[in-house]
């Protein structure tokens, strides 16, 4: 199913705001992902023919930022900020804890498709040090006691969290 | 340029024109400020950071109010700077040092120093400069180096090194700015940051190779050279593009092989700087193609039909035999000559045909026509696309540039975007449209009644002819029965209006009788629009092939001579040859450097059923060569020296690359040989001497051209590829002559100038069942030296026919479904592909994909699926 089948709306809304509509790749990744969790290569090639780029274009962006997924990836997406104040904070012994309890190493994904777990660089929080950023939820002053609820919280409920929307 | 600033540099002052860019201003006074990413045919980037200079700009001091130096407080890129008055720049001092080799010890810090196994070895703008700029050692850890991916396929001709690219993007901006096919990108950032394409079929350009050339590391290599031999051990032979009319300046670079057992061989093809031909680029075909030359399927010996069957024979019982022939036969008979052949090659072969009192000579390909009307309004001396912009116009007909003249097709591009107004006059869709300030669609057949429309639109105002114009009274008269849309209308006003103008005229969808009239056309509209006799303004026609040019000025046609001066008794054109052969008016027939029946399937019944001896000489056994009587191996233009006139008439030389394949012999010794042994007058073999006696004598237009002068040199500018460190060995200097462009007689302002009505064909309409086929140049066809070039080959597709999708559902047709197309009781059959850029009623169908595989013309015929493959 193509993204203008299920999304249309969403993505005439983005296509409207830019006087060049090259500059809507951003919100139109960011729709793609939402819709099938990463973004996929037909994906790609559809926002292209969208935006009247080449799909070397599109794949240079998806590579170029942290936050695009050009492969599967869990429901939810652990962000462990590693970068120095977290670190200050125990932020590695952190994410090692959250790693074992997941049975994963950072950038892999657990194998029912639960969980990514990624060391990221600061993610703008570091007055609440470590944090942890699921989805697009941060949980802040985190220690290793919380992590394990929120874990065992996620998985009972294995809901999706809010959705993103980019507005 | 009338416009300068002073700039100083190092403490002398300099005088340079106002609004370059610094780099380029430095350059031009002699002073070397390094780049990597800067490169004047792409602009800046400002991404590598080699280019630091210490900067000053005169500022208005607030308290005195005077004018001062401000210096900046740090480095700053010289590549992202224009002149201004009164700028000063320190390219020498102790800062400017120390910036310069931080920089290179941090693109160094992941870059892996292969540099022994390297191709670009040698010739590296990174190891160039390191060497003269770089820090003696690495204050990073080796250790830390990021490993990528050393052998990765871009496409199947570009291979990149992940580990050497230092991320200047010369590559991509090359793709999006210059050829127009945006396929190459970043992926990635930081030390992970590599190029990527993800286009269908990967690295989808067919100017693909230029990216070689101008990356300033060795991370982008050919798959025809890398690993192949070292560029210090070259040596490099000037030459000319044998395949598109555009003239490339290129040279072969060629050393001895071991695999070779020792012979010369051609390492690689690299462009050869002549910034009024194709300035620093090749297209892949120009690049790639010429492995057929030392294919081991080469003729090596003559070949003499004996109990049917084509059997070795030495030269002298061939020559001997064909002398008997061509005795016996006298005036009748005929010579075709293809478009590869050098001009000396054709002054000798009309000497031979003509010395038998035969007027029969026809230039193959023959479907392209109108050289004479060249000879009357071709573009002056000195044009040069590259001062073609606002103000001037370009009107581009019945061509589809991007495949029959890359490098006109990227020129023309270039000057719309500086400006000019573009005028695309075409059946469909091309590359060109999307620059084109005018696209006019006009319906097969009216191709020259659509030019003279816009002749006919003119009012007195734009009607300019400058001076006595014989005919023009009738010409307009005529013209103005045919009716313009008010777009047309507009296009005309455009074209005339402008400042210099230049009308390229292709032979697409058109035969040679419709290509005459629609250069008469076109030539028409020049005269009358007064765009005649000056550079930038005049005719260009797209050839079929690469030295078309030269054929038709040394004579190879059955109406004029040498010169483009009329024969008494005109012989007999292409078509004319073919109904001579079936009739057996004509006793023998000699076809030089043409391949006749791999398209054409009348030429072959006709060879099949006529009783002439016919005579065949060619670099390998060709589907025309399989009936010939006679075959004689020829030598491709690696093996030979002499002369090319390219489309703009630019008369340039090529050099001996290898020795002679087998026995083969130049074709114009061939020609000269069998002219002397029938008495037909001595045989002077040697090129430079048959262009400056022979040709001199008897082509006024090449009278005032010396071999000599066609090899004289001057310095270009944008000065790239000299001896500096940061340009050398990413393009080349053109050491072996610019080349020399004749004059047409509308430059001489005395001339009279004649205009003739052109005559127009009607509108070819599809019907029910049948449809308006039209056949196309495509650049990678499957010619026979596209199939010996394994590199190529893999490009050229399967054979098609591009319909609208509507003309396939009426037809009940769908994508992929085998197609045959009969005409003149000839059937081709192709792949249906559906394309929305195909117009309506019409059947796109290149040539040349397989043998016979597209009609000679357009064509309305009928288009029927074959059983569907499975179904
Ligand atoms: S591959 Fe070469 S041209 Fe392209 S970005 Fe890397 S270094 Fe520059
Ligand atoms: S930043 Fe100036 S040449 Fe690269």
């Amino acid at each position: 199913m193509a993204l203008l089948d299920t999304r249309k709306e969403d993505i005439e809304h983005h296509l409207s705001k830019y006087p060049d509509k090259r500059s809507a790749i951003m919100p139109l990744l960011y729709i793609a992902q939402e819709e099938y969790g990463y973004i996929t290569e037909e994906a790609m090639q559809e926002i292209a023919e969208l935006l009247d780029v080449d799909i070397t274009h599109v794949k240079g962006v998806v590579g170029f930022y942290g936050m695009y997924y050009d492969k599967p990836k869990g429901k939810y997406l652990l962000y462990i900020c590693t970068d120095l104040p977290c670190a200050l904070r125990g932020a590695e012994e952190f994410s090692q804890h959250v790693c074992e309890k997941l049975g994963i190493q950072p950038g892999e994904t657990t194998p029912d498709g639960i969980f990514t777990v990624e060391n990221v660089m600061c993610i703008g929080a570091c007055h609440r040090a470590p944090v942890m950023q699921v989805n697009f939820h941060f949980h802040e002053n985190m220690d290793e006691e919380k992590a394990d609820q929120l874990i065992e919280d996620l998985r009972r409920e294995v809901k999706a969290t809010e959705p993103y929307r980019s507005e | 340029m009338a416009d300068t600033v002073k700039i100083t540099i190092d403490d002398i002052e300099y005088e340079v024109p106002a609004g370059m860019n610094l780099v380029d201003a430095a350059k031009l006074c002699g002073v070397d400020i390094p780049v990597f990413c800067y490169h004047p045919k792409l602009g800046y980037a400002g991404n590598c950071r080699m280019c630091l200079v210490e900067l000053g700009t005169p500022r208005r001091n607030r308290e005195t109010g005077e004018m001062e130096l401000a210096w900046f407080p740090r480095l700053q890129t010289a590549c992202t700077q224009t002149v201004v008055d009164g700028m000063s720049i320190r390219t020498r001092s102790e800062k400017v040092r120390d910036g310069r080799r931080i920089i290179l010890e941090l693109l160094l810090s992941s870059h892996p120093l292969d540099c022994p196994i390297c191709d670009k070895g040698g010739e590296c703008p990174l190891q160039n400069l390191t060497m003269e700029h770089g820090p003696e050692t690495s204050r990073m850890y080796w250790e830390d180096k990021m490993h990528l991916g050393k052998h990765i396929p871009l496409g199947e001709l570009i291979y990149l090194d992940q580990e050497r690219c230092i991320h200047c993007a010369r590559c991509i901006r090359f793709q999006r700015l210059v050829a127009d096919d945006p396929v190459l990108g970043f992926d990635q950032r930081g030390r992970r940051q590599r190029i990527i394409t993800s286009s269908t079929p990967p690295f989808d350009s067919i100017f693909s190779g230029n990216t070689t050339d101008i990356c300033p590391v060795g991370a982008l290599t050919t798959a025809d050279f890398r690993f192949n031999a070292r560029p210090w051990e070259m040596v490099q032979v000037a030459t000319i593009c044998s395949h598109t009319p555009e003239g490339s300046n290129m040279y072969f670079d060629t050393r001895p092989d071991r695999e070779a057992g020792g012979r010369t061989t051609i390492k690689r093809v690299m462009p050869r700087q002549n910034e009024q031909v194709n300035e620093i680029w090749l297209s892949d075909k120009s690049r790639f193609v010429h492995h057929y030359m030392e294919h081991p399927d080469r003729l090596t010996r003559p070949l003499i039909r004996k109990g049917g069957k084509l059997v070795e024979a030495t030269w002298e019982e061939a020559l001997e035999e064909i002398a008997r022939q061509l005795q016996a036969a006298e005036a009748e008979v005929a010579g075709i000559a293809g478009g590869r052949l050098s001009n000396e090659d054709f002054f000798a072969f009309q000497k031979l045909i003509r010395g038998q009192g035969s007027n029969n000579l026809a230039a193959y390909p023959a479907r392209v026509a109108g050289a004479e009307f060249v000879a009357q309004v071709g573009v002056g001396v000195g044009t040069n696309f590259l001062d073609v912009g606002e103000g001037d116009a370009i009107l581009v007909v019945a061509s589809d540039l991007h495949e029959e003249a890359p490098i006109w097709w990227l020129r023309v591009k270039a000057a719309a975007e500086r400006g000019a107004t573009l005028i695309v006059l075409n059946g469909r869709e091309t590359r060109l449209d999307k620059f084109a300030t005018h696209r006019i669609r006009y319906a097969y057949g009216e191709e020259v009644a659509t030019l003279n429309a816009m002749l006919g639109s003119l009012d007195d105002e734009h009607i300019q002819p400058e001076r006595e114009v014989e005919g023009l009274e009738e010409t307009l008269r005529h013209a103005r029965g045919f009716e313009a849309s008010p777009e047309l209308a507009a296009a005309a006003k455009a074209f005339a209006g402008a400042e210099n103008a230049i009308l390229i005229v292709g032979g697409e969808g058109v035969g040679a009788e419709t290509s005459h009239n629609l250069a008469q056309a076109a030539s028409n509209l020049l005269i009358a629009t007064g765009h005649v006799g000056r550079p930038n303004n005049g005719l260009i026609i797209v050839w079929g092939a690469a030295n078309s040019q030269g054929a038709f000025d040394m004579g190879i046609h059955h109406r004029y001579g040498p010169g483009y001066q009329p024969v008494e008794q005109p012989g007999l054109d292409y078509a004319g040859i073919i109904a001579a052969l079936k009739s057996n008016d004509l006793k023998a027939l000699y076809i030089a450097g043409a391949d006749p029946v791999f398209d054409d399937w009348l030429m072959e019944e006709a060879l099949r059923a006529t009783n002439a001896y016919i005579i065949v000489q060619d670099m390998f056994l060709t589907q025309t060569a399989d009936l010939a009587d006679v075959v004689l191996p020829t030598q491709s233009i690696a093996e030979k020296e002499g002369t090319y006139t390219s489309g703009e008439r630019r008369v340039q030389r090529f050099y001996q690359a290898i020795e002679p394949i087998g026995e083969s012999k130049a074709d114009r010794e061939i020609f000269l040989t069998l002219a002397q042994k029938l008495g037909h007058g001595e045989a002077r073999t040697v090129a430079g001497l048959i262009f400056n006696q022979d040709i001199a004598g008897a082509v006024p237009q090449y009278a005032g051209i010396t071999y000599q002068a066609l090899a004289r040199v001057e310095k270009q500018f944008p000065d790239v590829g000299g001896e500096d460190l940061y340009y050398g060995g990413t393009s080349y200097p053109n050491r072996h002559g610019l080349g020399v462009q004749w004059p047409v007689a509308a430059e001489d302002e005395s001339a009279g100038l004649v205009v003739r009505p052109a005559e127009a064909g009607s509108r070819l309409t599809a019907t029910d069942s049948a449809l308006v086929v039209v056949p196309v140049t495509v650049l990678y066809d499957a010619e026979p030296v596209m199939q010996k070039t394994q590199l190529l080959r893999q490009r050229v597709p399967a054979p098609y026919a591009a319909l609208n999708p509507a003309d396939a559902a009426r037809l009940g047709i769908e994508a992929g479904d085998m197609l045959e197309i009969t005409s003149d009781g000839h059937a081709i059959r192709v792949m249906a592909v559906l394309d929305e850029t195909a117009p309506r009623g019409a059947a796109i169908v290149p040539r040349r994909l397989q043998a016979q595989g597209a009609p000679l013309a357009a064509v309305v015929a009928p288009v029927v699926r074959l059983e569907r493959i499975g179904a």
